[in-house]
């Protein structure tokens, strides 16, 4: 029953025989061994598992892997340039949103995903991401925090 | 006094790593030849088991092998032996694991499981402890009273009674004739879940050479250790267990839960290693949930407010086991007094079994359950002696000389709780409430003083292991468990501030590993801040006396003589006669290669002093630290919907010292979240016969972002602790203690309700509002 499926994951060409029942979230963390991106329930709900396929934000434990074909992926483990953090990795951390870091990959690509589509985004728009994101430490203050300075920060690199 | 780290906002060591998804958490590891287990869990809550048919699992692909409990022989447990690894002829709760498959992958397992029948024989179910303490209610542990347990736990033969626990202070049947005045009242804190979002997990392997390794998503890697060789017939020395990287613990990760249950599993194929990491409904429902506890409160009080008389009795649904819910209720018993001083007490806790998943430690660990009672009393009994709150409360917090209901006679060093009311008082109810309603809302302030006591053992030290290297740069290896709290960056300060060096000199452990890693009881109580930084001072100040010594020898002066000040060692009366630290981390090596003096590394530990156990009374000293708060909050409830919005939250609490605003501001604000949870949302709700409602994060209605106050004031009172580092004291739970019941006191304020129980849906109050109108 399996098949190959071919896309990109952070940059770089990938052909991984799959089950049809695969989750893109299995295929990440058991076959090619990416395993920053998190699971944290069963019902689609807590959003630790969000990666980037074609720009958009998309739960990896719902998102069929044989749908991945000619797709453009973007994990965790692509945010990071060497020592280099992203913007977004930076802010999160300096607003102190980062306590046991469970959550904090789900919520680093989700706001990718949001910024890179719209650098503009406003409080409210930031507010409707994040509540897909469940997160027990920090009482959310820090992430909001996080998010807007992760936006600072991503705008003044556009400059 | 000045400090150069403590204090400041030093950067969290391990965020990089985190932020990044480098860290390893237990899902994340992946070994040689490793297998998968996933488990079966029970169709009722309680039955007998008549048969297991394996036979169809048996052939599916990948499986390895099938498990029952069937010849399980042991029970485990720290406080009462009375958990099974796996069911042996009758499940007690839903969660319980029946049988299992080891496969080569996690789906194969997953699927073969599906495969096993059970014929069971129902029993009758009860959830709550008070149909479990029928007269007529079938025993959930028939041989209960002959589990091996800790001296003074007692089972009541032919009850479901698992511990009775009482604690009698002075005379209080004197106390009740000599009050003026009685109030009564029943709270209820239902079953919760910690719910960290990285879910439970373990992987065991018996070697070959009998040892056995261990990794888990544990925060008490010795106590699983020594759990793990006593039921192998192991020596302690002989087992080895990891602890990765930790995605949230909030209590329910300590004691032993999950590990017998996989080492059972494991120990059918010797020789490969099997992980199980849950699922997000096992982790609801098959590793440890919280609270269940019911306050039966009675205060009795002068007309003036004095107050002279607490009875309380707790009826705690334990769930099917006790071992790890006994401290939770005894502590949650002893601090039903709160924040305040009774002169005479008569406090009864009452652990019942029940056929429920059994309860844990809960951040906060008993002291919100009894206080949500205690402060929600306070109101009440105010109203009833038409007097001001506020004046209530002060006229009876504990304080300097005063004896909480353990007998212990506070000091100055134990905190001060009514410079933390009068703070949150200030900014709350100085000014006149802006306004009681309009069309939309009713608007409501509410108060909670609070009280935390420690919760210990006799032996529960934490350890540090201190090393200077070549460079004069320090490593620092202990085994307390870093679950988000910023463990490591209080490590890295105290460290800092003791060596007087800078925090980037210092490299803090990450993995816990009981091969390497010094000796510590477990991380929780919200103590590691002051045991494990008194552990680390005193390693410290080894290393630098140790330095001294070979200094001394080096500049043929006395020790006394030295000072030491970071980088160097130096002639109190000549500075310029010194040698540098980087000269004397392996001894002192002179010119012709003679060297003298040691290698700079120190151990050190720090128990909880006087800690001891109960008398007769039920009295004895925690050992530590008390500490005390109070918290506030402003709310408004939407007349259509009746739900509430938290518009402004207000903590203080008397820390002794802040080491990190940014980090200890992230600890509060995370802690009223996650209380604003249990008062709102949050239960964990079975159906009369046992089964799981809601165990899936879709339906447990877990705080988003929304549910965020609007706007959180922290403020913090600085009496140093005389034991603690720098003068500090813990806060992990604290923040949780005061919310419920600030929250349903504001709620009485808004609507002239009074609410006993939580979780205060918006269902609730519509309801109450509608009663209202009506009336
Ligand atoms: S793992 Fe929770 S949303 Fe995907
Ligand atoms: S930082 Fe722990 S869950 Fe968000």
């Amino acid at each position: 029953m399996g098949q190959t499926v071919s896309f990109t994951v952070n940059g770089s060409r990938k052909s991984v025989e799959i089950e049809g029942w695969e989750k893109l979230i299995d295929v990440l963390r058991d076959k090619l061994n990416l395993t920053g991106t998190k699971r944290g329930c069963d019902d689609a709900s807590c959003g630790a598992c969000v990666v980037v396929v074609d720009g958009e934000a998309m739960r990896s434990c719902v998102y069929l892997a044989k749908k991945l074909e000619g797709k453009q992926v973007l994990t965790i483990e692509g945010m990071s340039n060497g020592t280099t953090l992203h913007p977004i990795q930076e802010a999160l951390i300096e607003a102190g949103a980062v306590q046991c870091g469970y959550c904090i990959p789900g919520i680093v690509m989700a706001l990718y995903a949001l910024l890179t589509k719209n650098i503009a985004a406003t409080e409210e728009d930031i507010l409707e991401e994040l509540a897909h994101h469940l997160c027990r430490c920090t009482g959310y203050e820090a992430i909001l925090e996080g998010a807007k300075l992760a936006q600072k920060k991503m705008a003044a690199a556009r400059g | 006094m000045e400090f150069k780290y403590v204090g400041k906002n030093i950067a969290r060591p391990d965020a990089a790593a985190k932020a990044t998804g480098r860290v390893q958490f237990i899902d994340d590891i992946r070994l040689p030849r490793m297998l998968h287990a996933a488990f079966l869990r029970p169709e009722y809550a309680h039955a007998m088991i008549v048969s297991i048919d394996t036979s169809e699992a048996e052939k599916c692909e990948g499986v390895v092998k099938v498990v029952t409990g069937k010849e399980c022989a042991f029970r485990y447990g720290e406080n009462m032996k009375d958990r099974l690894p796996m069911a042996v002829d009758r499940v007690r709760w839903i969660g319980e694991p029946v049988a299992a498959v080891i496969a080569e992958s996690a789906y194969q397992a997953q699927l073969a499981v599906k495969k096993i029948k059970v014929a069971y024989e129902p029993l009758p179910v009860y959830i709550d402890a008070r149909d479990a303490l029928k007269k007529d209610a079938v025993l959930i542990h028939e041989d209960a009273p002959n589990f091996v347990r800790l001296p003074g736990m007692e089972p009541v033969p032919g009850t479901n009674i698992a511990n009775r626990y009482t604690l009698k202070k002075g005379d209080v049947e004197k106390g009740f004739r000599e009050a003026e005045i009685v109030v009564e009242g029943e709270f209820n804190y239902p079953f919760s879940s910690c719910s960290a979002i990285e879910p439970h997990g373990a992987i065991v392997w018996f070697h070959e050479d009998k040892t056995i390794e261990v990794w888990s998503s544990s925060i008490c890697p010795f106590i699983v250790r020594e759990d793990m060789a006593s039921v192998w017939g192991l020596p302690v020395s002989d087992v080895r267990v990891h602890i990765p990287e930790l995605g949230g613990c909030f209590g329910y990760k300590s004691d032993v839960t999950i590990e017998q249950t996989v080492a059972w599993v494991a120990s059918f194929v010797p020789g490969r290693p099997v992980k199980w990491v849950a699922t997000r409904q096992e982790d609801l429902l098959s590793t440890l949930i919280g609270h269940g506890i019911r306050t039966m409160i009675k205060i009795g009080a002068k007309k003036d407010g004095t107050l002279t008389a607490l009875k309380t009795t707790l009826l705690h649904s334990t769930g099917a086991s006790m071992d790890t819910g006994i401290h939770v209720l005894i502590a949650s018993t002893h601090n039903s007094t709160g924040a305040y001083e009774f002169p005479n007490c008569h406090l009864e806790g009452l652990s019942v079994y029940t056929n429920t998943p059994p309860v844990g430690a809960y951040r906060g660990y008993g002291h919100q359950e009894s206080q949500f009672a205690m402060e929600r009393m306070m109101d009440i009994l105010a109203r009833k002696l038409g007097m001001d709150p506020f004046a209530l409360r002060e006229k009876n917090y504990l304080g300097p000389g005063r004896v909480t209901s353990l007998g212990e006679r506070l000091w100055e060093s134990n905190g001060d709780v009514r410079k933390c009311a009068k703070t949150v008082q200030k900014i709350v109810f100085d000014k006149k409430k802006k306004l009681s309603e309009d069309d939309n809302y009713y608007y409501g302030r509410g108060f909670a003083a609070l009280m935390k006591s420690p919760k210990g053992a006799s032996f529960s030290s934490k350890s540090c292991y201190l090393k200077f290297n070549s460079d004069g740069s320090v490593s620092i290896n202990m085994g307390g468990a870093e679950v988000g709290q910023g463990l490591r960056t209080v490590v890295r300060q105290v460290a800092a501030e003791a060596l007087k060096i800078s925090p980037e000199r210092i490299r803090v452990y990450t993995e816990i590993d009981t091969q390497f890693s010094p000796w510590e009881w477990q991380t929780i109580g919200s103590m590691f801040t002051i045991q494990g930084g008194r552990a680390i001072i005193r390693a410290a100040e080894k290393a630098i006396a140790q330095m001294k010594r070979t200094a001394a020898q080096v500049l043929r002066v006395d020790e006394d003589r030295l000072v030491y000040d970071g980088d160097s060692i130096y002639l109190n009366h000549d500075p310029s006669v010194r040698v540098a630290v980087t000269k004397l981390t392996r001894g002192y090596t002179y010119d012709d290669g003679v060297t003298v003096g040691d290698v700079v590394h120190t151990t050190a530990d720090a128990r909880l002093p006087r800690q001891s156990n109960p008398d007769a009374c039920g009295q004895g000293t925690m050992g530590i630290t008390y500490t005390f708060g109070a918290q506030a909050c402003e709310l408004r409830i939407e007349k259509a919907t009746g739900k509430i919005f938290i518009d402004h939250f207000v903590s203080c609490f008397d820390v002794g010292k802040v080491i990190n605003p940014r980090q200890i501001r992230g600890q509060v604000t995370g802690g009223v979240m996650m209380a604003i949870g249990s008062t709102l949302h949050e239960e964990l709700k079975f159906t009369p016969d046992g089964k799981a409602i809601n165990p899936h994060f879709s339906k447990y209605r877990f705080p988003t972002i929304l549910d965020a106050p609007k706007k959180q004031t922290i403020e913090f009172v600085e009496t140093p602790e005389h034991i603690g580092p720098f003068g500090a004291r813990g806060i992990g739970e604290h923040p949780v203690i005061g919310v419920a019941p600030a929250i349903l006191n504001a709620v009485y304020d808004a609507i002239g309700v009074d609410f006993c129980e939580i979780p205060l849906t918006k269902e609730k109050v519509l309801k109450a509002l509608e009663g209202k109108k009506a009336r």
